[in-house]
């Protein structure tokens, strides 16, 4: 399942490596409302670069703000020394754009389409060439339109690449996409890095995150609430395992929490998640807590704590509910 | 940069020529208009304008001028008293009538005659061609008499060479038309773009959207300029219309036309969001325009509470420029003021755009 090559401790960018984006204060409102309030971080070369988050929680507008698509209503972005809001055109020939849901020109060709974009930049990829590293080239004389998903976010992919950016940004790379095209994806993400590229995505994909990532900055309501690798982060957690199951009437969380080797139990409805430090000990007690209480034990699962976790932890709520 | 601009130019040409719905409705529309009238009507050359002519002034130049007309051989006169004519005009055998009124003679040697004239209103299409005939007789007594005060003979080749026939009053009614469907639909495109994402993508690059959009408008025009051509040509090979002023002076009306509508089209875009409303309000200006505007027929003779609409209508102003290049022959002064509200409009629209457009 997740390979411990690809755990986030082997960040090929050390802490001397050099910030290629520096993000200070950002701040967004849209009708009275904040939706991105006072964010700041900053990546380095060559990192990849996850922010998580669920839907809502200001991913896009920041990233849309670092990309020059939107302006900040305060703050300031500086891509590789170049400030976007003074900058924006000098910034945007290094980078290269993902955006969520790419439509395009529904009467070019995908070949078209890329040579158009290639004639936006003073230096540009050769575009038969990208079509056939997405694995699109026999659709070069297609129409987006035409496209299934995943072929769709492949063509968007090359699209980013046509002025071989430094920096890369994908807004919900692999949102709508079957596993395998995720995989091809992700080879893809590091092929790139591999390449000596910076890879910043936002995702709600925690798998996505803890394999692909170096560092993750979790995202919620418009604020950072935590950035580190995934690993520091669900370590901080303080469990080895995370049981998750359904207890019926007369289970109480004080009594859960007094099981062997328990650290922390969230319970919402008949919904318990139980944190634990030893994993048997507390497995072999739930289960004969069950049965000596008449309590219906139903939906058992045991995993590993994950970012998910993580993030029930952080905010109460969970990722995947939205 | 010049080069930058002219692929900008060439790709937007490449999107417009590909989109089939929007050439269907304007050079579609404008074609099967003009055939379905064409022949409905009659490109049939023969028909002559039945005019009846009231003396009333019984004067040797007025006798001279009922006697010129009825030299004309595309014209034929019938002479009576004013409610006989009338009379004739109502019962539908008139198609108009003039009236030179006692005492016409010594004004028109002052200057500041006034000629009496009646159309037939509930036959817009041969009322058109009778109003058009009387002004071109109204013309050459005007022309004659600048240049000798002596007796008023009529430009005989001015009014037999015209033929008067609905498919010319028409045609450059269909120009306009065409004209206005084709480029207000430039607010529809920058709508959609909007509405896909398009311009959200290209905002991530260093396309500036000035520069998109001026590639927009020039392939626009270049695309209007283009229809014109293939309209004018099915009308001249189809019914032998003629273009009688200079084709110089034709482009600049088309592409100052053009740039009008577009102009409108871009304010259309400020204002709207989505795509379903701006085809609503597309068709909400487009419909009453291509009526009020005179495409289809004369409207000088609308309804007064009709009158302030029609007269603010930049379609109303394009449509008679060509009327007056097409097929009078006028020259620069005369489209004067058409010219001058159609560029008005331009500024006006250009200053809103300037202050309420959004690329994003």
């Amino acid at each position: 399942m997740i390979s411990p090559k690809h755990l986030a401790g082997t960040t090929t960018a050390g802490p001397a490596a050099e910030v290629i984006v520096d993000v200070r204060g950002l701040v967004k409102n849209y009708s009275h409302k904040m939706v991105v309030k006072n964010v700041s971080f900053s990546i380095r070369r060559a990192e990849i670069f996850g922010v998580l988050g669920p839907n809502g929680a200001g991913k896009t507008t920041t990233l849309e703000m670092i990309e020059g698509i939107r302006k900040p209503d305060s703050g300031t972005v500086l891509v590789a020394g170049l400030d976007v809001c003074r900058q924006k055109s000098t910034v945007q020939r290094i980078i290269g754009v993902q955006l969520q849901a790419t439509t395009l020109f529904p009467e070019l060709t995908l070949l078209e389409t890329l040579q158009f974009f290639a004639s936006l930049y003073p230096r540009s990829l050769d575009p038969r060439k990208l079509l056939s590293d997405v694995a699109l080239e026999e659709k070069a004389r297609s129409h987006p339109q035409d496209l299934s998903g995943g072929q769709r976010q492949r063509l968007a992919l090359a699209l980013a690449l046509i002025n071989d950016p430094s920096v890369l940004f994908l807004d919900e790379p692999t949102a709508a996409l079957d596993p395998q095209s995720r995989r091809m994806l992700w080879d893809i993400v590091l092929r790139l890095r591999e390449q000596g590229k910076t890879i910043i995505l936002t995702t709600h994909n925690m798998d996505e995150a803890q394999i692909l990532c170096d560092r993750v900055a979790v995202m919620d309501d418009g604020q950072i609430i935590a950035l580190d690798t995934s690993a520091s982060l669900i370590s901080q957690l303080g469990a080895q395992a995370t049981i998750d199951c359904r207890l019926s009437g007369q289970a109480t969380k004080s009594d859960v929490l007094e099981l062997p080797g328990v650290t922390s139990v969230r319970h919402a409805n008949e919904r318990y998640i139980i944190y634990t430090g030893s994993m048997q000990p507390t497995l072999v007690a739930l289960l004969s807590y069950a049965s000596s209480k008449g309590v219906t034990l139903t939906d058992l699962q045991v995993r590993t704590p994950s970012l998910e976790d993580v993030f029930l932890e952080l905010t109460g709520r969970e990722l995947r509910a939205e | 940069m010049m080069s930058k601009m002219i692929v900008l130019v060439r790709t937007n040409f490449s999107i417009l020529r590909r989109q089939r719905g929007l050439l269907i409705a304007s050079l579609g529309l404008a074609i099967v208009s003009m055939l379905v009238f064409g022949f409905l009507f009659g490109g049939n050359t023969t028909n002559k304008t039945r005019l009846g002519v009231v003396d009333q002034d019984a004067t040797t130049v007025s006798t001279q001028i009922v006697h010129q007309l009825q030299q004309a051989s595309s014209l034929q006169i019938f002479t009576g008293r004013s409610d006989e004519e009338q009379q004739a005009l109502k019962n539908g055998q008139r198609d108009a009538v003039i009236i030179m009124p006692a005492g016409f003679s010594q004004q028109l040697v002052k200057g500041g005659a006034h000629l009496h004239v009646y159309y037939d209103q509930n036959n817009p299409l041969t009322g058109a061609s009778a109003q058009l005939t009387v002004k071109t007789i109204v013309e050459s007594i005007n022309s004659k008499l600048a240049h000798q005060p002596g007796p008023v003979a009529l430009e005989q080749q001015a009014v037999a060479a015209k033929d008067l026939r609905p498919i010319d009053f028409i045609t450059p009614g269909m120009l306009g038309m065409l004209l206005m469907w084709a480029n207000l639909a430039i607010g529809i495109q920058l709508i959609t773009w909007r509405e896909m994402g398009i311009t959200k993508r290209l905002a991530a690059t260093p396309l500036k959207p000035i520069s998109m959009m001026s590639a927009q408008v020039v392939a626009r025009l270049a695309l209007s300029l283009l229809q014109c051509a293939l309209l004018l040509g099915l009308a001249i090979w189809m019914f032998h219309v003629q273009i009688y002023g200079n084709l110089g002076l034709l482009t600049l009306v088309v592409s100052i036309g053009s740039l009008t509508m577009l102009a409108i089209g871009l304010v259309i875009a400020s204002f709207v969001k989505k795509s379903a409303a701006a085809d609503s309000i597309r068709l909400l200006v487009n419909l009453p325009m291509m009526f009020l505007g005179g495409s289809y027929f004369d409207v000088s003779n609308a309804p007064s509470f009709l009158q302030p609409i029609i007269h603010v209508m930049p379609l109303y102003y394009l449509n008679d420029a060509l009327r007056q290049v097409i097929y009078y022959g006028s020259g620069w002064s005369t489209i004067q003021t058409d010219l001058l509200v159609m560029l008005a409009w331009i500024v006006a629209s250009m200053l809103v755009v300037w202050r309420t457009f959004r690329w994003l």
